[in-house]
């Protein structure tokens, strides 16, 4: 379990989570909405390591992981997909998907294939594209190829920022399947952060309104998808 | 035509050493962001140590390996000792501006490239000494007459093709290759991907650290040992990177190789003394007319 409390991460004067508390749930997926600018990725950014909090705790299966590089932390079992579909566009396919492996291959060598085998399963287009560079690559693919980056890890926790950015509704809802699905089937434990709210709380188990970096309500998604005073206030629609 | 072949074989074997100068440029930017002024002051400082042990009776191949291993034990130091705890440095009120930031580094390489060319000077004597060559500086002999191309120059162009080779093979085939490639394209996608940078910039100081030693010992048997002997051909180093693209390997070789045409045949044609000219035209031009150099990708030019 991800376990957050009191998180303050601030860039100079501009305070952008301010004492954020909440949790994720082993094999659940749980699901951080809120506005652009409600501090979101920042808070995806400091589980990570990319940002570092000026007080507060982050416990993951009851370690403490502030201060911890991101090369570390990918070790512990966190994966993190940040916003814009980031993969490295100079790159192959194969390459981009071998690169999230590459720390794994003296320990785990014989599953690292097994990995890269179940990723161009999940996501078939990628193994058709394995030799194009991924800037040649449709948006949604991109998407689909950082997903898989992080799953070669064989992460526990994966962290997704904005997988629907830019994406076409039928993209996202496939790429939000594949989640789904392999949430569902082998307990992996996410932690999806969504503009799109009405999508995110239809596939999460729990969800979490984040309004300038506060939480305001922490509640089972079907709860919070139905609550139209809160939508009406935060989501405007 | 005589001359004309003279000055072009002479341009191919310089401009293979300046391709390697280049290219070790072009290693350090692109794997950490830094134009390293001080780079043939390394090369500088392990020429010498090749030198006192090839002086001291020891073959020219043991001062050969010597001097690459030198070069990238070197060249890994100095990014631990003094560009890692740079970089690192969270923003203060002196490196708030993101150009200062930039700036700073580059400055640091400035201050090492110094601090080498004062501590050679004590260690072995400010005076010029002779650099020995692993094959014979004379024209080959065909049918009689000399002709311009000397079994050194053979030496050169076949060590530095080796070189490229195999830092062509370690880039696209190995592991550790590819995630220096993913630290130089987007260091934040590495990192996440469980890449260690500090570990892949200092390998790429180290790399660039042999390639320019290798490029120092290659220089020397034509132009004596000092401790300032090699600025040159960092200046022309840096040339034939911009004309080529700083951040394209490849690019570096042909600007090398442009860059050495250019000297053969100014100096064949004109006169040695209009070189220094020379270089400062084309990099002048080049800088002008298409900054971001031949290969090199769009917004690569942040010095």
């Amino acid at each position: 379990m991800l376990k957050i409390e009191n998180l303050v991460t601030s860039f100079g004067s501009v305070i952008a989570l301010d004492g954020v508390s909440l949790s994720a749930q082993d094999s659940k997926i749980t699901t951080v909405i809120g506005a652009n600018g409600a501090g979101k990725s920042t808070l995806l950014r400091t589980i990570s390591g990319l940002e570092h909090p000026s007080s507060g705790t982050i416990t993951w299966q009851g370690e403490s992981i502030v201060g911890r590089r991101p090369e570390d932390i990918v070790r512990m079992g966190i994966a993190h997909v940040p916003e814009g579909h980031a993969v490295i566009a100079e790159l192959s396919v194969e390459e981009n998907i071998a690169m999230g492996s590459l720390f794994r291959r003296r320990k785990f060598k014989s599953d690292i294939s097994v990995a890269i085998d179940e990723v161009y399963t999940l996501f078939p287009r990628l193994n058709e594209r394995r030799k194009q560079l991924a800037g040649t690559l449709s948006g949604g693919e991109r998407q689909m190829l950082a997903i898989s980056r992080a799953l070669v890890s064989r992460p526990k926790l994966l962290l997704l920022d904005e997988p629907s950015l830019g994406l076409a509704p039928l993209v996202v809802e496939q790429i939000i399947d594949s989640v789904n699905t392999l949430c569902r089937s082998t307990g992996l434990t996410v932690l999806l952060v969504e503009q799109n709210a009405n999508t995110a709380l239809g596939v999460a188990d729990h969800g979490v309104l984040l309004a300038l970096g506060k939480v305001v309500a922490d509640r089972p998604a079907a709860e919070l998808k139905a609550d139209a005073t809160l939508r009406a206030a935060y989501l405007g629609y | 035509m005589d001359t004309f072949l003279a000055a072009l074989f002479s341009g191919t074997s310089r401009g293979a050493i300046f391709a390697l100068v280049a290219l070790g440029l072009v290693i350090v930017w692109r794997g950490a962001g830094i134009v390293n002024f001080a780079q043939m002051g390394q090369a500088m400082f392990s020429t010498y140590i090749a030198s006192t042990l090839i002086i001291n009776g020891n073959s020219y191949w043991v001062g050969f390996i010597a001097a690459l291993l030198s070069g990238a034990a070197l060249g890994a130091i100095l990014d631990i000792l003094v560009m890692r705890p740079l970089s690192n440095k969270k923003k203060t009120e002196l490196l708030s501006s993101e150009s200062m930031r930039a700036a700073v580094p580059v400055l640091a390489s400035l201050g090492i490239l110094g601090v080498l060319q004062a501590l050679a000077g004590i260690i072995w004597a400010a005076e010029e000494r002779g650099f020995p060559a692993p094959a014979k500086q004379e024209g080959f002999v065909v049918a009689g007459s000399a002709m311009p191309f000397t079994a050194f120059d053979l030496f050169v162009i076949a060590s530095v093709t080796v070189t490229l080779i195999l830092t062509t093979l370690f880039f696209k085939k190995t592991s550790m290759g590819l995630a220096m490639r993913a630290t130089a394209l987007n260091q934040e996608v590495a990192k996440l991907s469980g890449i260690r940078t500090n570990m892949t910039r200092t390998l790429s100081w180290a790399i660039s650290g042999a390639a320019s030693s290798l490029a120092g010992l290659l220089l020397t048997p034509s132009s004596n040992l000092s401790p300032s002997t090699l600025d040159l051909a960092l200046l022309i180093g840096f040339t034939a990177a911009v004309v080529g693209g700083l951040d394209s390997p490849a690019g570096a070789v042909l600007g090398g190789f442009i860059i050495g045409m250019v000297i053969s045949f100014v100096t064949f044609y004109d006169t040695p003394e209009d070189v220094f000219l020379a270089i400062l035209a084309v990099l002048l031009l080049a800088l002008i007319i298409r900054p971001r150099g031949l290969l090199g990708s769009k917004d690569a030019r942040r010095v």
